[in-house]
């Protein structure tokens, strides 16, 4: 062997050893230092993609624009009388857990973000947002859109972020089900990916009276997530040995999505 | 010098394009990897040192780009593709010879191969972290499917970068001599 060759190696042996030891923490910084270097590169090729799907869009006809901006308008209507509504029903029921000794539930504060990549892995179902800390993005921050929860932060960088969907095996949430007073954890499958979709709710009990169609909720217990966002709907509820077990349909198209909200903090 | 650098950004480029590409729903969520394929090229066109250097840019930036880390646990450690991308390099460049007699079915079918083994060595990791050795049929077909696809693709990437490198004034040789 060379000189050159053994030297080559005894560099690149002490370079991976300095890698491989680093810890969880710096691995972060890291994976946060690499993301802000390929921001742009997404950016641009996330612009030039939406740019490209548009195209089609901007071929509709007058008439069809006409009529989707009547609907929009009509929409946004109902969903400001909706806002008016139920910021009266918030301040009314503030004032009853006030009353009664409760503490004040709060707003979230959300932030919009755009979706510019997808799945970066094989075996991982995550997403990359256009915002990062300087949006006052953090790690473990739920993700959700209108439908209900897609997932958390974990990566974050200067302004770009990765998001772990709830597809994927790693991301646990504590669920509850609608109209009992069962709680579980729901977590993806290790072979699924956003494009088939399969979570479970597991730990219920083997009684538990499950029926398809049931809504699943957050618990908000672990502190990560806020409670009372939709996870999904039963599909199927099974008893194994030791606990029951449903299969959920999320409530969020993970194949469709482009728009989500970051859950910051409270209003 | 300018080829290695060539290499390198055509490393980068090939992982931020790969992202724009959504998984094969027909092959169970198969992958198309087109970094893999650069780093195999580069591993038959330098020098054994040039090699390390491409296996541990690409390693890391793959390791940064794709591992989560959830809830402050590391499921696959920053560096362990470094290693992996080493040992698939020093292999793939042993077979440098008959690259330059103008073999290149062979390199394209173990840049498949190769790709192949990435992917399932990822899954064998997290399922041993994880617990529970499933092997369900979608494993069979992500891991075939992507090595497929980079079989396909590799004698486009193989050639376009041949035919680059005497235009940079590189020239591969059995054991190169301070090309960096």
């Amino acid at each position: 062997m060379r000189r050159t060759n053994i030297v080559a190696s005894v560099v690149f042996i002490l370079a991976v050893g300095i890698i491989l030891a680093l810890n969880p923490r710096n691995t972060i910084k890291v994976q946060s230092a690499f993301l802000g270097m390929v921001a742009p590169f997404f950016r641009t090729g996330s612009v030039l993609r939406v740019r490209i799907d548009n195209y089609h869009k901007a071929l509709k006809s007058l008439a069809q624009l006409e009529h989707d901006n009547a609907l929009l308008v009509v929409q946004n209507s109902a969903l400001k009388t909706d806002n008016e509504t139920l910021r009266g029903l918030e301040q009314e029921n503030n004032r009853l857990r006030r009353a009664i000794g409760y503490e004040e539930r709060s707003v979230f504060q959300l932030i919009p973000a755009r979706i510019i990549a997808r799945d970066s892995g094989t075996w991982w179902n995550t997403v990359k947002i256009d915002r990062g800390f300087d949006d006052g993005i953090d790690p473990d921050m739920p993700v959700l859109t209108e439908d209900g929860l897609v997932g958390k932060t974990t990566a974050v960088s200067k302004n770009m972020s990765t998001v772990l969907l709830i597809a994927d095996e790693t991301c646990k949430v504590a669920a509850s089900v609608e109209g009992t007073r069962e709680q579980g954890i729901v977590r993806g499958e290790r072979t699924s990916t956003s494009s088939q979709p399969e979570i479970s709710l597991s730990y219920l009990s083997k009684t538990a009276d499950i029926k398809p169609g049931q809504k699943v909720y957050t618990s908000g217990v672990g502190g990560v997530y806020p409670s009372g966002v939709a996870i999904g709907v039963i599909k199927d509820f099974k008893v194994r040995e030791l606990d029951g077990r449903a299969t959920v349909i999320p409530a969020v198209d993970l194949t469709t999505l482009q728009d989500v909200f970051i859950v910051v903090g409270k209003k | 010098m300018i080829f290695f650098g060539i290499l390198v950004a055509g490393l980068f480029l090939s992982l931020v394009a790969q992202e724009f590409i959504q998984p094969l729903a027909w092959l169970y969520g198969a992958r198309v990897l087109l970094m893999p394929i650069v780093m195999f090229y580069g591993a038959l066109a330098l020098p054994y040192w040039g090699m390390l250097a491409l296996a541990f840019l690409g390693g890391l930036m793959w390791d940064a780009m794709t591992v989560p880390v959830v809830d402050s646990t590391v499921e696959i450690s920053l560096g362990w593709s470094i290693l992996l991308y080493a040992t698939l390099g020093a292999i793939m460049s042993g077979f440098r010879p008959l690259f330059q007699r103008g073999r290149w079915e062979i390199h394209c079918l173990m840049s498949g191969f190769f790709t192949s083994v990435i992917v399932l060595a990822e899954y064998l990791m997290i399922t041993i972290r994880r617990g529970g050795l499933i092997f369900p049929n979608e494993v069979w077909w992500r891991v075939g499917g992507a090595g497929v696809i980079a079989a396909l693709l590799s004698p486009f990437f193989f050639f376009t970068l041949n035919w680059l490198a005497p235009y940079v004034g590189y020239e591969i040789k059995p054991e190169q001599k301070g090309i960096l």
